[in-house]
């Protein structure tokens, strides 16, 4: 398999502390991947690098061996990168279906157009419809999009995310203030939107019966850097990371 | 329907205005139709691209003076306006740039800095601009295409369908944008700009657009006032007319696309009448204004569409 997002001696420091420190990955092509680690590990800093959002300090990230360590988020949305936040970021005063549209729009190029309406943008149209039917959202489509349930949120979150049609995406916290069944169906949602679009997926995530069920491969992470990466067996088995998470089972 | 219908009457009304109203109705028309396409411009930028701008007044003043110049050295309306537009749309390019790299506070004073400088400009640089006596004797040219045809401008009843002709052409064109999809990325960066840049849609370069359309429409409404008032003098340029389209946004509902239209004409029908009785109408009218902001963030027109989708 091919590596799709890899990174050299990545580092972030804020001031003396080292969000992220000499984290050499290799992110493959269609393997649901998850990053784990306490808090305050570097988990998010480290999706904020890869998907432009924060520029590192050190190293370097190539996705499909083409350097991107430089390049904005818009830019890499481009080339096939996607993401969702922690805190809940969609565009609260537009509808559930303008949310959608958007960067179905961007992705097609098609935001520069000035005088055409939206409804004669007939291919995105229609692509938004699809996905918003992929993420369960069409009853809500007219909606305000900030007057849905936080559930409904990071469903269209999540919609927002793949209407890029990117390559990779990357999901940070996806299920966070949900309920275990909502969090059970959403995680599901990621994973058949895995396979349905051949999207490579990397989640942060907290729940460990979730992440062990679904991930194809697990890094681990501590104190910004690389504890240990491997597959869910293997990760189950690390004493290093048993200790990390005090003795849990994990 | 009902609101295609409701357009269509308003038109045919104001079509009608140089039959059954006075001069100064026309007068006091124009300068409504003014502050709305000032308002509009402004609103793109507030209301839907999240960017609050205190120094629109510099390119109003620039459109104003361009249009001045223009017409003081060849008398042709069209050239003055187009010409003031043009120059207020290069301006507020190039000050755009330097500009939209900022945001909330940083954007706001960095604005009022421009305008000031323009304002200081307008002052000082007394060959160009006449200094504190501004431009005088400004002529209301003909409207003229050379060869097509040549409308004399002299009586403010012909004048007053130019204005309404360009108002009109610029709010279907402001419909137009804020309905497309360049207005969806615009409204997009205006309720998260991180979530815009991570769906690949550049926020710097959209911010540019908006601004220097912003600029577009302040310097189209200072391009229309100098053959109206045949003199453009530098407080057009001074940050407290920046005020006047930020005051008649808020008073309309910056989310509705009506909202800086509606907001203008009552700015002006209140300052018309609150001045008859004191000097002091920008404290009613700011008082007027806290209220609305305080308790009805929608302005008039968000008071509207609440109590008609009650029901």
């Amino acid at each position: 398999m091919k590596d799709i997002i890899r990174t050299e001696s990545l580092g972030k420091y804020f001031g003396e502390m080292a969000a992220v420190h000499e984290v050499n990955l290799r992110l493959q092509e269609g393997l649901f991947t998850s990053v784990i680690g306490p808090n305050g590990a570097g988990k998010t800093t480290l999706i904020n690098l890869l998907s432009g959002y924060m520029l590192p300090d050190r190293g370097k990230i190539y996705f499909r061996e083409k350097e991107i360590t430089r390049l904005g988020p818009d830019k890499r949305v481009k080339l096939g990168i996607s993401r969702s936040f922690q805190v809940m970021n969609i565009f609260p005063r537009m509808t559930v279906f303008q949310n959608i549209l958007l960067p179905v729009l961007s992705r097609l190029n098609k935001t520069s157009s000035a005088f055409s309406s939206l409804q004669s943008q007939k291919e995105a149209v229609g692509e938004a419809e699809k996905i918003l039917g992929e993420v369960w959202l069409q009853e809500e489509k007219d909606f305000p999009a900030g007057e849905l349930s936080h559930g409904d949120q990071r469903l269209l979150e999540l919609g927002i995310a793949v209407a890029t049609n990117p390559q990779v995406c990357f999901l940070d916290e996806p299920s966070s203030g949900m309920n275990p069944i909502e969090r059970i169906k959403v995680l599901e949602l990621v994973k058949k939107l895995a396979s349905e679009r051949k999207t490579t997926f990397i989640i942060v995530e907290h729940d460990m019966d979730i992440v062990f069920s679904l991930s194809d491969w697990i890094v681990v992470m501590n104190r910004g850097e690389v504890l240990a990466e491997g597959k869910p067996g293997e990760i189950r088995e690390n004493q290093e990371v048993r200790d990390i998470y005090l003795g849990e089972e994990i | 329907m009902k609101t295609r219908l409701a357009v269509l009457i308003l038109l045919f009304l104001l079509a009608l205005l140089p039959f059954y109203a006075g001069k100064y109705a026309l007068y006091v028309a124009i300068h409504i139709l003014l502050l709305s396409i000032f308002s509009l411009g402004f609103n793109l930028l507030f209301g839907y691209t999240g960017l609050l701008s205190f120094g629109q007044a510099g390119f109003y003043a620039v459109g104003a003076y361009g249009c001045g110049k223009i017409l003081l050295a060849y008398p042709s309306l069209l050239a003055g306006i187009v010409g003031g537009v043009l120059l207020a749309g290069a301006v507020s390019l190039l000050l755009g740039i330097l500009c939209i790299r900022h945001t909330r506070i940083y954007f706001s004073m960095l604005t009022l800095s421009f305008g000031m400088m323009i304002f200081s400009l307008a002052w000082k640089w007394r060959d160009m601009t006449g200094g504190d006596d501004g431009l005088v004797g400004i002529p209301r040219a003909p409207l003229e295409v050379p060869g097509l045809f040549k409308i004399n401008m002299a009586a403010m009843e012909n004048y007053y369908y130019v204005v309404l002709g360009f108002a009109v052409l610029a709010i279907y064109l402001f419909h137009r944008i804020i309905h497309s999809p360049m207005g969806l990325a615009m409204q997009g960066i205006r309720d998260s700009e991180t979530r815009t840049a991570c769906i690949g849609i550049s926020v710097q370069k959209y911010r540019l657009v908006a601004f220097t359309i912003a600029g577009l429409y302040a310097g189209l409404a200072g391009a229309l006032l100098p053959p109206l008032e045949s003199t453009v003098t530098p407080p057009l340029a001074h940050w407290s007319h920046s005020a006047e389209p930020v005051l008649a946004t808020l008073l309309g509902g910056i989310y509705a696309f009506s909202g800086p239209i509606v907001g203008s004409v009552l700015f002006y029908l209140l300052k018309d009448i609150i001045v008859r009785f004191t000097e002091y109408w920008l404290i009613c009218l700011g008082i007027i204004v806290v209220i609305l902001v305080m308790g009805f963030r929608g302005g008039v027109v968000g008071i509207f569409v609440r109590e008609g989708s009650r029901r």
